[in-house]
């Protein structure tokens, strides 16, 4: 990819004592479809309204392009947000909304006309020129008000939960509407959400935080098979966490038993926590197991069955395609490829992780 | 059934009871009869009437200018602080609206009290100018009020969306922001230019001279008898401040609640278009226009050539004015005080600089101990020489060296008695305790015209501050109790009139009326003398255009000005060539009217006593009131 377009440089912010972010660093890169990803509170919103301009760090710098923004306020800034509310001028037809932009910026009626009607088709809403905010549905206010950004031709488009307020097909679709913009226009977007699913589909990179921390950065490849640590792998996707010692290196002991695994570098007899997929685990004869368990739930959930299988005392979580029923007895196998092995962490702080890439 | 006919019966009778007295005005307002209780006609007649009257249509022009403008300041001002406390943490911003609700909830007589007080100690001159400070502070919290709801109502990303699109704070205030609170403003400007033009109370006490608006104006003129034009203007604001109320409870209805009333949303908005485009501009545009007017008919008024006079309600005829004004140039800004107590403190407080007063006796010798008189150069008044010296004389009694005073009006209290009812010519105050007329007596129901009678019946001043001799007349008091048939003001003249009684203590100017109704009723001032009262006129110290007001005075003091006032006013005056142009001849040689001066020989002019005496009249009259 190229070259850094935003860098954030050691970035604080507390409102009332209570710090929301705290020393971080993170750079975006141009072209990048990078997500903020975590709980409420985490402080990707707060890290989302510093891009804009509308908070300002207590300390840290925020470098747009080669120049430090701090102190540039909103109207300034060559970024655009999309609001989780919309926030479409409701005493304005659509037109007017998507025009006001480049009123102020002073472009020519003609110019102005071409635009508009060329956002309302990149967001497949053509002939609505004249309607008013109210009278849309959520989903094509929306689509307005990513339009009224983008007509301002930003170099980096700013997402806060844009599609939180949407139904489920229509965000689904939304998404894709998101992807193919953001590939057709060719320009950055920060996108701040808590759906974990949405970030794994959009994403070039994902920004997993958690009380002001960043947790880790990668892929959605890499976060989703790789977490580095139990937060990630709690957050993202569903996960079994156990606790684990490390015999040697591709060596885990874990569930009473010994297993095979892929990872190295922990030490020997090393307290470690391992993450397996519900998915990842295969359930078999109860004598072609590396264990044995018994299914205590079962759940159709349409692609896949949900089963709780307990298991030397642990109540495993699996994703599979055949069914069990309640009381089978079962062996439990995972590839060795699928157990992904995470530092302890000593203490809530150790949790977070200072990424240099 | 019976239960609803019961409901609506109740809510009628509500309603009429609410709205009769309004009806009633409106009613009158077109009686061509003058008279409150005969219907003689319809008419517009009095609406007519009301628009040739330049009085009220100058004071119609100051509310509507101060309403319009007081509303417009408050509008700016109390949307701003709207803003400004929106943005406040919410504890400071509950702080903050309890402490600008306050002055919704303090007392209409306290805000003007304070506000007066305020001007005072900064030395501004109460005129047009304060009653607008005053009518913008107190219509701010109005404005805050009406204004708040619709902020919380707007989403602040609404703000911060115009600005990421690269609107400067300003421009994203006035087209993201203010529209949606736009109506929140609206009616918060109706509803100050209601108040603005309901108000009374704060009008009165940071008024300058000169300056009226309709509330203090109608008060005015209803001191006066209410004349059937004031029906007329009644009517007419009534009305207004109706269709002002119904447009602020109208306009912020519904926000369009559903997605599909387009229609109503862009009803909304023609209106709010049609709002300001058209009705903003227009009334910023009556303001200047009136504005103009105003201050073109109150700038040839302000030049330095004007007298600022202060007088009791109704003490001189207007007619006298407006000669005065024809034939010196100057111009007469003219206000009026009701009692000598309402008068003292705008003096004392030098709020505001009035030319020429015209104080009573007692109270001139107050301001002149206080040092608030300006001695007059009596060079400037030759006419002086018309004024009785008999009077010049009783002067002495309050400006000992005649240096700070000209004596206006003056009168006497005495008694008045219907000759068909007493037995004997009466010349003492002895007869207040002759039993023989039990219950026939009427008695002045004020401390000091009680005791002065009293006091002067056992020899003594009636100024005597000897406890023995105060105590003497409240046991005298106390005596004559059974005898009164009742201790009345106003209404001895009324009593006396109708045969009610024998025997009354009465002033001098009244007493003169009463024998034009009951010929039967003779009026005497008793040989143990009796209180003659003066008022006259006097310079304050600050005033600005003495040499006016000694112009002012010197023309009072023309015989043939004089009489026009005892025309008009019927007290008696001190100007003897004056006297002799009384057509009337009864009238001319009235000794009510106009005494012998050895009738006023052992006559006395009251003395302001100090803080304490008073309280020790007072007290000896509690005493006497409860026995």
């Amino acid at each position: 990819m190229s070259n850094k377009l935003i860098d954030i440089v050691n970035i604080t912010k507390s409102f009332d004592e209570n710090v929301v972010l705290d020393q971080l660093n993170l750079y975006i890169r141009e072209n990048e479809f990078l997500t903020l990803l975590g709980p409420s509170g985490c402080g990707k919103t707060t890290l989302l309204r510093i891009l804009g301009g509308f908070e300002t760090p207590d300390s840290g710098d925020i470098i747009f392009d080669g120049k430090n923004i701090n102190n540039l306020p909103p109207n300034k800034r060559q970024l655009n947000t999309v609001f989780q509310k919309y926030a479409l001028f409701s005493h304005m037809s659509i037109a007017e909304n998507i025009a006001f932009g480049l009123k102020i910026k002073g472009k020519s009626k003609g110019y102005i006309q071409d635009k508009i009607r060329y956002a309302l088709k990149l967001v497949n809403l053509e002939g609505y020129e004249d309607r008013t905010p109210d009278s849309l549905s959520g989903g094509q206010q929306q689509r307005i008000a990513i339009a009224r950004a983008i007509v301002n031709e930003p170099k980096v488009l700013l997402l806060d939960e844009p599609l939180g307020a949407l139904d489920l097909k229509l965000r689904q679709d939304m998404q894709y509407e998101l992807i193919r913009l953001k590939n057709e226009l060719g320009i950055t977007f920060v996108y701040v959400t808590h759906d974990q699913e949405e970030a794994l589909t959009m994403s070039d990179t994902i920004v997993v935080m958690n009380q002001g921390y960043i947790q880790q950065i990668g892929t959605p490849e890499d976060i989703y098979n790789e977490p580095q640590n139990a937060f990630v792998a709690d957050f993202i996707g569903d996960s079994n966490i156990l606790p684990a010692t490390m015999v040697e290196d591709k060596v885990v002991k874990m569930l009473g038993a010994v297993w095979q695994c892929v990872d190295v570098g922990f030490g020997r007899n090393k307290p470690v926590d391992a993450v397996i997929r519900p998915e990842d685990i295969d359930l078999v004869k109860p004598e072609e197991g590396i264990i044995e368990g018994v299914v205590t739930h079962l759940i159709f959930k349409g692609v896949h069955y949900e089963m709780e299988v307990l298991a030397n005392n642990y109540e495993l979580l699996v994703h599979s395609t055949d069914m069990f029923p309640v009381g089978t007895e079962v062996g439990i196998k995972v590839d060795p490829f699928d157990i992904q092995i995470m530092k302890k962490p000593e203490s809530e702080d150790a949790e977070a992780v200072g990424i240099e890439e | 059934m019976i239960k609803n006919g019961l409901k609506r019966f109740y809510l009628i009778l509500i309603f009429i009871l609410l709205y009769a007295p309004i009806v009633t005005l409106m009613v009158l307002s077109f009686n061509s009869s003058k008279s409150r209780s005969k219907w003689g006609g319809f008419t517009g007649k009095w609406y007519v009437a009301l628009f040739q009257n330049q009085d009220i249509m100058n004071a119609l022009y100051t509310t509507l200018i101060i309403a319009l403008v007081s509303a417009l300041v408050a509008t700016i001002i109390g949307t701003a602080a709207a803003i400004g406390i929106q943005a406040m943490k919410p504890k400071f911003r509950t702080f903050m609206m309890g402490v600008t609700n306050i002055p919704m909830l303090n007392a209409d007589i306290v805000t003007g009290i304070s506000l007066m007080l305020l001007f005072i100690a900064f030395r501004f001159s109460l005129g047009f100018m304060t009653i607008l400070l005053a009518h913008i502070t107190f219509n701010i919290p109005y404005v805050i009020l009406s204004v708040m709801p619709k902020l919380k109502q707007t989403s602040k990303h609404t703000y911060e969306a115009a600005m990421d699109l690269g609107a400067s704070p300003v421009y994203a205030f006035f087209k993201v922001v203010f529209p949606d609170i736009m109506p929140g403003v609206f009616s918060g400007f109706l509803l100050a230019f209601t108040m603005s033009l309901d108000d009374f109370v704060i009008t009165h006490f940071t008024k300058g001279p000169g300056v009226d608006t309709l509330s203090t104006k109608i008060y005015s003129e209803v001191r006066k008898g209410i004349k059937p034009e004031m029906y007329a203007l009644s009517t007419i604001m009534f009305v207004t401040v109706l269709i002002l109320l119904i447009l602020v409870n109208v306009t912020p209805e519904k926000k369009a609640s559903s997605s599909g009333q387009k229609q109503e949303i862009k009803k909304k908005h023609r209106i709010s278009r049609f709002i300001f485009r058209k009705v903003v501009p227009t009334a910023i545009v009556i303001v200047i226009i009136a504005g103009g007017f105003f201050y073109g008919s109150q700038n040839s008024d302000a030049g330095n050539n004007q007298v600022i006079v202060y007088n009791w309600g109704e003490y001189i005829d207007p007619e006298v004015l407006t000669m005065f004004e024809e034939e010196t140039g100057i111009d007469v800004v003219y206000e009026e005080f009701e009692t000598n107590e309402i008068m003292y403190p705008k003096i004392q407080s030098g709020a505001i600089a009035y030319d020429v007063v015209c104080p009573s006796d007692y109270m001139v010798q107050r301001m002149i101990e206080n040092d608030l008189l300006a001695e007059i150069d009596f060079n400037n008044i030759p006419n002086l020489k018309y004024i009785d010296s008999t009077y010049m004389e009783q002067s002495r009694q309050f400006d000992p060296e005649n240096k700070y005073s000209v004596p206006y009006l003056f009168g006497t209290v005495g008694i008045l008695y219907n000759k068909t009812m007493v037995d004997e010519p009466i010349d003492s105050w002895s007869v207040l305790w002759d039993p023989k007329y039990k219950d026939s007596i009427l008695m002045q129901d004020s401390v000091r015209d009680a005791f002065g009678v009293t006091l002067k019946y056992l020899g003594y001043s009636l100024n005597s501050t000897d406890l023995d001799e105060l105590n003497e007349a409240k046991n005298l008091l106390i005596k004559q109790k059974p005898l009164v048939q009742a201790y009345v003001v106003d209404q001895v003249r009324d009593k006396m009139i109708g045969n009610e009684a024998a025997i009354g203590v009465i002033y001098s100017g009244e007493a003169l009326y009463t024998k034009q109704e009951n010929p039967n009723l003779e009026y005497v001032i008793p040989k143990e003398g009796s209180n003659l009262w003066i008022d006259s006129w006097v310079i304050p110290k600050n005033a600005k255009h003495k040499e006016n007001a000694e112009k002012f005075i010197d023309y009072l003091c023309r015989p043939e000005i004089a009489k026009m006032n005892f025309d008009y006013i019927t007290y008696s005056i001190p100007n003897s060539e004056g006297r002799k142009l009384i057509e009337e001849d009864w009238m001319r040689e009235s000794k009510v009217a106009f005494p012998d001066p050895e009738d006023l020989a052992n006559c006395e002019t009251f003395k302001f006593l100090g803080d304490d005496n008073d309280a020790v009249y007072n007290q000896l009259w509690r005493e006497v009131k409860s026995k």
